[in-house]
């Protein structure tokens, strides 16, 4: 089941006015979804532990300045989470090891448990799996792995205009899709 | 120079600021242009509520229990406390009003002594280009800060000095004043063996509102290096 935003957004107000419990309940619910995330982006338990942590803390912080007309609550804890795992990532001397297969296995295909996620993570969905693979895994790499467009390029074994010719109109016609709700 | 007026660029650059393609100085100018332009802000607001949930395409994993008490005791979230931390907090307060008081000694025997730095950082940007130039003296626990090269700070913005620790809460070491020259007291955590790295984030006026760490983009780190 995905988790109901309005519960998000109702326990979020709650810790923006100091409720410890209201805290604890949106912990409960968005950490796996979360820590799954910063596993991708990190890689290694501890350092994928140390950023929900630091996420969670700034998320506290944060709160009483959440604007729910700007962004869905699991969307805004996200960036706040994934801003500490980049920080991390950056912080690291060793680069996180990437196996191209895996991530083509990754990238490639768009996930299966639709179930499980919110209708905006449904219509991106959607609207990736419009796009060419390998514009998909161009994307998936800057966006789960930090990587700049050099780098994208490098592992792609592509020239670096291709690359930013790709995630440019991938972006484009990403935002085009989601305007109509994802829709075909 | 900015981009106001050039609606398509302003748009691309926003997606590749928030899909973490865009680097470098081009990265730092545009977090520049961000702090003044309301509407670029919203552009970003916009970009990541389209590619955030990007997120939910990875399966969802249960973190330890560690980390939720982590959370808990770094907030003060449970008002009560067991004997065992009581008395443990306790035995640290005392251990530390002890060095308080051997480091008033010494920064009495030390008083008549000019600065004599033993620790000093090159902070650079992400080019490596020296930014700033940090010197600690770790006996009369004073810190100081030159700007070398870094490029000037807008009037409602203000550079914090941090050290960050290898895990942890970044440690605020003070908020530079607006000519970039400052000296502080050395607080205690800013030279211990745990600290990996120096950083300057740029915040607003008077330093960063969470005293947790900064909340505006790191700009400028580098690590200590011992001078003697």
């Amino acid at each position: 089941m995905p988790i109901e935003p309005d519960q998000l957004r109702t326990w979020l107000a709650a810790a923006g006015r100091q409720d410890a419990a209201a805290f604890r309940s949106l912990y409960d619910a968005a950490a796996p979804k979360l820590f799954g995330f910063a596993m991708r982006i990190l890689r290694k338990r501890e350092l994928a532990e140390e950023a929900l942590q630091e996420g969670f803390v700034s998320i506290w912080h944060a709160a009483p300045h959440y604007e729910a007309g700007l962004a869905a609550p699991l969307t805004w804890m996200a960036a706040i989470v994934r801003n500490k795992a980049l920080d991390i990532l950056r912080r690291t001397d060793d680069t996180v090891e990437l196996d191209h297969e895996a991530l083509r296995d990754e990238y490639a295909s768009t996930p299966a448990e639709a179930s499980e996620m919110s209708s905006d993570a449904r219509a991106l969905a959607a609207c990736l799996a419009r796009l060419e693979g390998l514009h998909r895994l161009a994307i998936g790499l800057a966006f789960f792995h930090d990587l700049s467009h050099t780098e994208v390029a490098q592992r792609m074994s592509l020239p670096v205009g291709t690359v930013k010719t790709w995630i440019r109109r991938g972006m484009e016609k990403l935002k085009f899709c989601l305007s109509q709700g994802g829709l075909p | 120079m900015n981009t106001r007026g050039n609606d398509a660029l302003r748009d691309k650059l926003a997606a590749e600021y928030v899909l973490g393609a865009l680097r470098g100085g081009a990265r730092r100018r545009f977090e520049g242009w961000m702090y003044s332009d309301a509407a670029l802000r919203m552009l970003v607001k916009e970009w990541e509520q389209r590619l955030l949930p990007m997120h939910e395409f990875v399966r969802a994993q249960e973190p330890p229990p560690q980390v939720w008490r982590n959370i808990e005791m770094r907030l003060h979230l449970k008002p009560e406390r067991s004997s065992w931390h009581f008395w443990r907090g306790f035995g640290l307060g005392t251990a530390s009003a002890a060095v308080a008081a051997a480091l008033v000694v010494a920064v009495g025997l030390h008083q008549l002594r000019e600065p004599s730095y033993d620790l000093v950082a090159t902070l650079t940007d992400q080019q490596s280009q020296p930014a700033l130039l940090v010197k600690a003296d770790t006996s009369k626990r004073l810190l100081q800060v030159h700007i070398v090269g870094a490029t000037p700070v807008p009037p409602d913005r203000s550079l914090q000095l941090w050290a960050i620790p290898r895990k942890g809460a970044p440690r605020s070491l003070g908020v530079l004043g607006s000519d970039g020259r400052a000296t502080f007291a050395l607080a205690s955590g800013a030279v211990g063996n745990d600290v990996v790295v120096l950083a300057i984030s740029l915040e607003p006026r008077g330093g960063s509102p969470d005293p947790n760490g900064p909340t505006g983009p790191v700009l400028y780190k580098g690590p200590w290096v011992r001078a003697m």
